[in-house]
């Protein structure tokens, strides 16, 4: 599989976000999108998911192996601007947002996925009592709940400690090693590293 | 780990129990909608008091709270989400016909169990006299089910207003005043002990409405 973006530009009126952004990223590969506060990564994470227009370009997947990707949504996103539900548990955040796409994520699974990301102990509560890294960690477990084929990461690492960031690191290999594409926003110049490729807006 | 399976139906019952769980964990709708019906019925039969309702001011007033508690509730389902910050996420990950669905159906249920409230203090303050129960439910149910399918389909319209709530009362009220008239104009006949009319064009509405709203809603949904 592989995801192509041709000659992508965004504006916000007059102004002008990018323009003619270019990538061809195949499955088992990670990208990293850097660049200074403003300068597009989010929004160029949103226009790849969907949620968001470009001014100009396409976006198209092609597959290699149809039979690969019959039980795989396309996109999943962390980002700051997605929340979970405070009133719902994080077993009950990851079922529903699986379900949504028509997974069947069990209980335990469920469960599985939040040690994995730290929330042991945690994963019964509802999420009024969570922190803003434990939200973090809640997402990292949802994406990896969902699986997608193209992951698309908005600073997966904010409010996270350096137990969280490894935790990133490893999400972002599991990824990789899912033979899925991973787009990587970041500000953060270490985390940059953990991709094979690299641009600036 | 995971199989996908066909996940339209998955996706609605996803978006009603979820919605459902966190209105039976927050109480706020449905609180909201209760303590609203709870005021006008009791405010009404306050500065009335012992005064029988003539079948055309009962039913009128019946449906002016169903349609204000309407109002001042069924908004909420769109405007938690956007408020909260979950709302990209179920544009990234549900269709929007499915979120439509599932919407609607907890609405109906919000306003369907509002009613269970709101009727028996409606007879016990008014000493209003239903001959035809069976024909008085089947305007109801229809009835709140075209005010919770335009509800939601306005409530979606308005997520990115500013004054939302005022947006939403304003531009819902022409809308359903068809359907409203008629249940007013049904429920008079019932409460006069005669047979209903107009139960075939609240259906029709009903049916026109939700198939406008699962054609449409991708586009206010997505744009």
């Amino acid at each position: 599989m592989k995801i192509v973006l041709a000659n992508i530009s965004k504006r916000f009126g007059s102004r002008l976000l990018f323009e003619n952004i270019n990538i061809e990223l195949h499955s088992g590969q990670c990208l990293a999108i850097t660049g200074d506060n403003g300068t597009g990564k989010s929004t160029l994470l949103k226009i790849i998911s969907g949620l968001t227009r470009p001014a100009t370009g396409s976006i198209a997947i092609h597959y290699n192996n149809l039979s690969n990707i019959n039980n795989r949504p396309k996109f999943g996103l962390v980002s700051p601007d997605m929340a979970m539900y405070k009133a719902l548990t994080a077993i009950e955040n990851i079922t529903f947002w699986s379900k949504l796409l028509g997974l069947s994520i069990t209980e335990s699974q469920a469960k599985e996925l939040c040690g994995t990301v730290g929330l042991a102990g945690s994963e019964y509560k509802q999420l009024s009592t969570y922190s803003t890294g434990m939200f973090q960690r809640l997402k990292l477990a949802t994406i990896m709940a969902v699986n997608p084929l193209v992951w698309l990461l908005d600073e997966p690492s904010s409010n996270l400690d350096e137990s969280g960031k490894q935790i990133v690191k490893d999400v972002i290999n599991r990824a990789v090693n899912s033979n899925s594409a991973v787009f990587l926003a970041t500000n953060e110049a270490k985390e940059a590293e953990y991709a094979n490729f690299k641009i600036k807006l | 780990m995971q199989t996908l399976k066909s996940n339209f139906s998955t996706s609605i019952w996803a978006i009603f129990r979820k919605d459902l769980l966190c209105e039976f964990r927050s109480s706020y709708s449905i609180a909201t909608l209760i303590m609203f019906a709870l005021t006008a019925l009791s405010s009404v039969s306050m500065t009335n008091p012992g005064v029988a309702l003539s079948p055309d001011f009962a039913a009128s007033l019946l449906w002016v709270v169903l349609f204000f508690c309407a109002m001042a509730g069924l908004s909420r389902v769109f405007v938690n989400e956007q408020e909260s910050g979950t709302l990209i996420g179920l544009r990234m990950y549900a269709s929007g016909q499915a979120v439509f669905i599932g919407k609607f159906l907890f609405n109906l249920l919000l306003l369907l169990f509002l009613s269970c409230f709101v009727i028996p203090l409606f007879v016990l303050f008014f000493n209003i006299d239903i001959n035809d129960w069976l024909a008085f439910i089947k305007i109801l149910i229809l009835g709140c089910t075209g005010i919770a399918a335009v509800s939601t389909l306005m409530a979606a319209i308005v997520i990115y207003t500013h004054g939302k709530q005022a947006i939403f009362t304003v531009i819902t009220f022409p809308i359903l005043l068809p359907q409203f008239l008629c249940a007013v104009n049904s429920t008079v006949k019932v409460f006069s002990g005669l047979a209903p009319e107009g139960l075939l064009f609240m259906f029709g509405y009903n049916l026109a409405v939700l198939a406008a709203g699962l054609l449409l809603f991708d586009y206010i949904w997505h744009d």
